[in-house]
């Protein structure tokens, strides 16, 4: 770990993507402490101040109904944070569970399950996301559940692709004649196996679920408001453009920033942890 | 049987087999649907004689299996319904609004091919040193933002603060091109009208790009890591051993056959460029098939979004074939091969 | 001065995160024209290096420092501008590598192949003349249908076939030096030993200089003229191959010709265990300088 901690530093631009990570963990965990009105993340309006250009008071400038964009800036790497911890908690384990099974069981299960991941595969992710939310009421939590069932296919596709090559491997094959039972072999033998590529794809999906988050509330089909959303803040500054233009450029580069700081890291683990792109 | 005909067979048959595991995944989702279809599509204000009469119509007091079963003889009739939202053929509008999204995938996909796979190329030739370092900082830079961002950003910047594309559209008012094939670039010039060809691929550049710059990353990226892992192979040190140029031992030794495994990917980020195109269609104001979706899954308008997204599935399905024959053309060991490829 | 190669207290060290690491510790070697030569030891002993500085692809890498002399041909290739070495390869000297499938472009027919190496030699040769030729050079390794090989993939030939299209390849130029670098390991060793045999026939029949790069004492036996046998870096015993053979003199030798299996080309010797008597001075034999 500390090891590994320092490959990461060495390397500059991993030691970039680990300190934009922080930086915007720590945002967004210090929001209601260092945001400068940190009331605005809510249904507030404040027209003696609507529609500013970045000035002394307003960093970012202020939106159309005179919220401090940089406040809500904080507030909305909550809600991308959130979204993506909770999407990657869920779909990690269905995905390496399925992956196992199918990667080390073989035969039928392999077959049906794989099948199931390719129909998955076969709708290109946001199209699949928007369908779900489609049918599903704009909230968070679908937000959340529509992400997730996109997003876990990749893992079980991933996990796959390693367990099946592992079950050639000699120490499965001596667990298997010791009378190993499935589980112990898939969990304990092959399982570890897979972790150094799941905790890198983990730390780059991190920024792509971001990504896909802020798609969904950029057509609306996400959070919605009063709640402050990158997405929707891009959207809804789009129409004001070019004039009102940190409506948008701050709300996109704050995107960029926290999905750049994730590749980057996930860039820097890959080759920490020895991982095939 | 020629090798190429026979992979071409078996990918017909997975991918008939995965369209129909889509139309039921479609089906499921659409059951999903909180509220009564019909009621939905009625409106509030509806008798409940006139939502019996129309669940009748839609199958929908029938069981699921012979909804589904319904469903699917009419996608193979190639009926998709009525949209509740424009009151046609969900294929009537579905042929009016993919033509102007495939336009505007396809020249994306073309610069990802175009501009990737060299970036990719020359990272690859220079690993480890500056030119390797800088592309890894701007493709990772990339990929970083959805495309949506880089519309916003392409718009600001080379539409208004240097106006030298246009902010919105596929094509200037002043020109009334006869609808052929929907495919602007293509009726233009069936036309005739260069005028008007110059004017729609001007009009393409900002959207194409915005909706490409993700994918270009991805395609360099790719290459990259695959013409590294080529270089350790023997035969090019071989190549290097018979004195031939680092240029062409790049192109003919490392890029060709790295090519092979990289296109599988490409092709799935081709597709994905379907669905990124709704993001980029909603800044550029682009006819195509975003904003129709959009406003279907807003009115929960079932016909139009089982038909919306069973299209797009179809497209993928077909884009993937056509990448499964290239490899099957461009590896002599599955052109070639005697035994089923696998 | 009738040597081909002539290398001259040559050393080699990588530059790592520390330091410099010596790889060759100043080694001398050299190659009468038409002469057939062996560099035999185990791998990491320094010998494949040797090979590729002979061609010049080390010197090309940032972490390789090389240092010495090195003439070709009376023409000293440490001095030369990395254009005039790559001008050298494939045509003047041309390698013949240990797995022979791997070693050709997957992508490629055989035919083009060998018309990329004999536009090596002449750029404008047309398509026919490239065929003809190669015809005639995949006759000499005795390939039955050289037709059908041409048009082949390499994935579509047997590992014996790959070899001796390789050596036709590696020939085709009339290179005055073949690098050898372990050549058919990979393959059966009843196909090893008649590919050798070829080769040793072929180099003969058109006077070529070989560097015959090995771990195998069996094979070195019976195909070179005359041994080197390099030990961590050092050349620590040289002299006709016979001589070497019937007396080995630095105890190194004697113990990687007791790991040698009885049977010809078996496997890699392994001697089992470092002596400080590996560490003693050069044995010369005979009047070789």
């Amino acid at each position: 770990m500390i090891r590994s901690l320092r490959i990461i530093a060495a390397n500059p631009l991993s030691l970039t993507g680990l300190i934009l990570v922080l930086l915007v963990v720590l945002a967004a965990a210090l929001a209601p402490w260092i945001a400068p009105f940190p009331t605005h993340n809510g249904a507030i309006v404040d027209f003696a101040y609507a529609n500013q250009a970045p000035n002394a008071r307003n960093w970012m400038g202020t939106d159309l109904v005179g919220r401090d964009i940089f406040s809500r800036i904080l507030y909305a790497y909550q809600i991308s944070l959130l979204l993506g911890v909770v999407v990657l908690a869920i779909a990690t384990p269905i995905g390496t569970v399925v992956g196992l099974l199918a990667g080390y069981l073989g035969g039928w299960a392999e077959a049906v399950l794989m099948r199931i991941v390719d129909i998955f595969l076969s709708i290109p992710p946001l199209v699949l996301a928007i369908a779900v939310m489609g049918v599903l009421e704009p909230t968070l939590t679908n937000a959340m559940i529509a992400v997730t069932a996109m997003w876990w296919p990749w893992y079980a596709r991933l996990v796959y692709s390693i367990a099946r090559s592992e079950r050639e491997e000699g120490y499965v094959l001596a667990a298997e004649v010791i009378g190993a039972p499935t589980a112990h072999i898939t969990f304990r033998e092959i399982l570890p196996n897979c972790l150094p590529a799941i905790i890198t794809k983990m730390t780059l999906d991190m920024g792509f679920v971001i990504i896909i988050a802020s798609s969904l509330s950029f057509l609306g089909l996400g959070v919605q408001p009063p709640t402050p959303d990158l997405g929707s803040m891009v959207a809804e500054g789009a129409r004001y453009l070019p004039d009102s233009w940190w409506l948008t450029v701050f709300p996109g580069l704050a995107i960029l920033l926290a999905v750049f700081g994730f590749n980057l890291l996930g860039d820097g683990l890959r080759d920490v942890l020895g991982v095939d792109e | 049987m020629l090798p190429v005909l026979r992979i071409l067979l078996r990918r017909l048959g997975i991918s008939a087999v995965v369209l129909v595991g889509v139309s039921m995944l479609i089906f499921a989702i659409a059951r999903v649907i909180p509220g009564d279809p019909a009621r939905i599509a009625l409106g509030p204000s509806a008798s409940a004689e006139q939502v019996t009469a129309l669940r009748a119509e839609m199958h929908l007091d029938e069981p699921l299996v012979a909804q589904y079963g319904h469903f699917v003889s009419d996608v193979l009739r190639g009926d998709l319904g009525q949209s509740l939202y424009t009151n046609r053929p969900v294929t009537r509008d579905i042929a009016e609004f993919l033509p102007a999204t495939l336009e505007l995938v396809i020249f994306a996909g073309i610069l990802m091919v175009a501009l990737g796979l060299p970036l990719g190329i020359l990272a690859a030739r220079h690993r480890g040193r500056w030119p390797d370092h800088l592309i890894r900082v701007l493709t990772l830079l990339t990929v970083s933002a959805p495309s949506f961002v880089w519309a916003v950003i392409l718009m600001l910047l080379f539409a208004f603060y240097l106006p030298l594309f246009p902010v919105a559209g596929r094509i200037s008012d002043i020109y009334e091109i006869e609808r052929i094939t929907g495919f602007l670039t293509v009726d233009t010039l069936l036309a005739g009208n260069f005028a008007a060809f110059a004017d729609a691929l001007h009009h393409l550049v900002l959207p194409a790009v915005a909706l490409a710059l993700s994918g270009i990353g991805q395609a360099a990226r790719l290459t990259r890591a695959n013409m590294v892992e080529t270089y350790q192979k023997p035969y090019i040190e071989m190549a290097q051993a018979y004195g031939f140029f680092p240029s062409r031992i790049a192109r003919s030794y490392a890029f060709k056959p790295s090519l092979i495994p990289s296109l599988t990917i490409i092709g799935l980020d081709f597709a994905a460029m379907l669905g990124n195109a709704f993001l980029v269609e909603a800044v550029f104001a682009w006819p195509g098939l975003s904003r129709y979706g959009v406003n279907v899954i807003l009115r929960k308008d079932l016909n139009a979004i089982m038909g919306t997204v069973l299209i797009i599935a179809l497209t993928f399905l077909i884009v993937n074939i056509i990448v499964d024959l290239l490899i099957a053309f461009l590896n002599p060991r599955i052109r070639h091969s005697t035994r089923a490829a696998s | 001065m009738s040597d081909i190669l002539d290398i001259r207290d040559l050393t080699l060290a990588f530059k790592g995160h520390r330091g410099l690491t010596e790889v060759l510790h100043g080694i001398s070697l050299r190659i009468a024209a038409g002469e057939r030569v062996a560099l035999v030891g185990e791998s990491g002993s320094g010998k494949s290096v040797t090979a590729r500085i002979i061609l010049g692809l080390l010197q090309e890498t940032g972490s390789a420092r090389v240092a010495g002399q090195v003439a070709f041909d009376g023409r000293d290739i440490m001095a030369m501008h990395p254009r005039d070495r790559a001008a050298l390869r494939g045509t003047e000297m041309s390698m013949i590598f240990q797995d022979p499938t791997s070693s050709l472009n997957p992508t490629f027919t055989i035919g083009r192949q060998f018309a990329e190496v004999m536009h090596r030699r002449a750029p404008r040769l047309s398509r026919t003349a490239c065929n003809a030729r190669a015809t005639e050079m995949l006759e000499e390794v005795s390939i039955p249908d050289p037709a059908r090989v041409l048009d082949a993939y390499p994935f579509q030939l047997s590992g014996g076939m790959n070899q001796r299209v390789m050596i036709a390849m590696a020939l085709v130029n009339h290179p005055k030096l073949l690098l050898a670098d372990e050549p058919g390991t990979a393959l059966d060793v009843s196909v090893q030993a008649q590919t050798l045999r070829l080769m040793h026939d072929l180099v003969e029949d058109h006077g070529t200089a070989v560097l015959f790069i090995s771990h195998n004492l069996g094979v070195v036996r019976e195909f070179a003229d005359r041994v080197y046998v390099i030990y961590r870096g050092r050349i620590v015993e040289e002299g006709a191959t016979d001589a070497v053979f019937h007396a080995p003199g630095h105890a190194y030798t004697r113990a990687l010709m007791d790991a040698v299996p009885r049977i010809t080309g078996v496997g890699l010797p392994e001697v089992p265990e470092v002596s400080d008597a590996f560490l003693a001075p050069m044995v010369r034999h005979g009047s070789a300088s």
